[in-house]
């Protein structure tokens, strides 16, 4: 079970002075609660309600939602993740690894209301608070599993007749806090092993450090092809790394089928600007090492800045 | 009484010897838990059931079952030689532990046990050996270090120290730097460090004894 760590009266002193020198750029305190494995915040203002780990300005917002606005992307890349629907037009089945405020799930329901949606997020305490604050709902196709990421795909390859998505999120960072084991070589191996031919594995990843390089060349080792997709407005890429089976357009025709699909889906935001942030030129550091179960050094990684 | 020169410059050496294989000791026992962290996350995880329940706690328990060992071993004529031995076949242990965690892992994970459990288990079967062997030198480290009953506290007192110094300088060098190598040659090298070091031990036991007699 978890303890709520409220018996220091030090502890609340430090609270106190942290959350007065602390900008309430986000609104008011809604809720916050001591997790296994987070101190959770959920911010509100106005309708605009806002998930963070920890108070500290350098932790990065895990999700913003307007709840008067629910189709709008507050945040680059949960956008940048439709990247996949030039690869995948229809999506049957989707997997996404990190559930947060459940932005992308929700919004994926919504725009395929057909399509089987698993979620595995491994802080319990966060599936309560995406429903009560964050306008996130299972439903009989949209099922979170409350589990780490690597187990559970470790878990459904061990089924009889494992499954195969069309589309694997990769989303399950914590801002401070890196899990090597879902960044390595085996892991990707593991999420290739429950990946649909036809289907792509979208991660969020942070574009300005070396550790970006690093998942990079580990995803194009794997894969044989990592398209990065760049955020204009956030330091957030995505890579889009296709199944064997996956026809990509090159060139114009490429944006063509972001104009296609825009219409068939009525997207509220713009696929066409998505698939513009598409960056062929861009090239791994080749100095870049692919992160193994046996060598994954992220932390040091992440705290060197891109060699350009 | 004057005190022989010969025998204080023997017991200095002794003295000396016997803090150096306890820090060495030292050192690696904590070096083997923030690495076994590691090598049971891509099986169970990084939560926090798998780092501080099951890793700590077999760490913990191992070197009680090591100290009571090395306790019982240290009041036997022969405990050199098996000091010797056991540190030899942590070090080999160490050695090749990359090698057998894939498959004990995948086992007791299609066995149906979680991360707690599971992990557990893991932490046992690959721990509890190698860090109850390493567990063995500290209290033998005191009985060298002890010639007179009054001695034994202040031989005690400087092998917890030194030996907990060297597991801490263990612990940050492991965490800050040596995570940056591939732990397959990290727990390489370290396991054919603890395997000469075993085999010194063996052999000056060996050779003083013939020296004795």
């Amino acid at each position: 079970m978890l303890k709520k760590q409220r018996a220091f009266p030090a502890v609340f002193l430090v609270f106190s002075v942290l959350s007065a020198a602390a900008p309430e750029e986000w609104g008011r305190l809604a809720a916050r609660k001591e997790s296994l494995y987070n101190t959770i915040f959920v911010y509100q203002k106005d309708s605009v309600v806002t998930l963070r780990f920890g108070r500290r300005a350098a932790v990065p917002i895990q999700t913003q939602v307007d709840l008067n606005n629910l189709r709008q992307h507050q945040l680059e890349y949960t956008k940048l993740v439709y990247a996949s629907l030039l690869y995948v037009p229809e999506p049957n089945s989707i997997l996404v690894l990190g559930l947060g405020g459940g932005v992308i799930p929700r919004d994926f329901r919504f725009y395929f209301p057909q399509a089987q949606i698993d979620v595995v997020e491994i802080d319990e305490a966060i599936p309560p608070l995406a429903k009560e604050f964050f306008a996130f709902a299972e439903d009989d196709k949209m099922k979170v599993y409350v589990d780490d990421g690597r187990m559970f795909i470790k878990k459904q390859l061990r089924r009889s007749n494992p499954p195969q998505y069309d589309i694997i999120v990769l989303d399950a960072f914590n801002g401070d806090y890196i899990p090597f084991h879902l960044m390595t070589r085996e892991f990707l191996e593991e999420v290739k092993g429950i990946l649909s031919p036809k289907g792509v594995a979208a991660a969020n990843v942070f574009y300005d450090n070396q550790l970006f390089d690093a998942e990079w060349v580990t995803f194009l080792e794997v894969f044989g092809r990592s398209d990065v997709f760049l955020g204009r407005t956030s330091g957030n890429a995505i890579l889009i790394s296709p199944g064997r089976e996956v026809s990509v357009p090159a060139g114009p025709a490429f944006l063509e089928r972001a104009r296609t699909l825009q219409n068939k889906h009525r997207l509220a935001f713009s696929l066409p600007a998505v698939a513009r942030c598409f960056r062929p030129d861009l090239r791994p550091d080749s100095k870049a090492r692919v992160l193994t179960d046996d060598r994954a050094p992220v932390d040091s990684l992440r705290q060197r800045p891109r060699r350009d | 009484m004057e005190p022989n020169p010969n025998r204080t410059a023997r017991q200095k050496t002794r003295t000396a010897a016997a803090v150096l294989v306890a820090c060495l000791c030292g050192w690696f026992v904590m070096e083997l838990e923030i690495l076994g962290v590691r090598m049971l996350a891509p099986y169970f995880g990084s939560a926090v059931y798998v780092v501080t329940g099951s890793v700590i706690g077999t760490f913990l328990l191992s070197l009680s079952v090591g100290y009571l060992l090395g306790g019982r071993l240290s009041a036997r004529k022969n405990s050199g030689i098996l000091l010797g031995v056991l540190i030899l076949l942590a070090g080999v242990w160490t050695a090749v532990l990359p090698f057998f965690t894939g498959p004990v892992c995948d086992q007791i994970f299609d066995w149906g046990l979680d991360e707690k459990w599971g992990s557990l288990l893991a932490a046992l079967v690959l721990f509890a050996v190698p860090t109850t062997f390493l567990g063995t030198v500290s209290p033998m480290a005191v009985r060298w270090l002890t010639q007179r009953p009054e001695e034994a506290g202040v031989s005690a007192g400087l092998v917890m120290a030194l030996s907990t110094i060297a597991s801490f300088a263990g612990c940050v060098v492991t965490a800050f730097y040596l995570i940056l190598y591939s732990m397959r040659l990290v727990l390489l090298i370290s396991g054919l460090i603890l395997a000469l070091l075993g085999t010194a031990v063996l052999f000056t036991t060996l050779v003083r004894r013939k020296n004795d007699a």
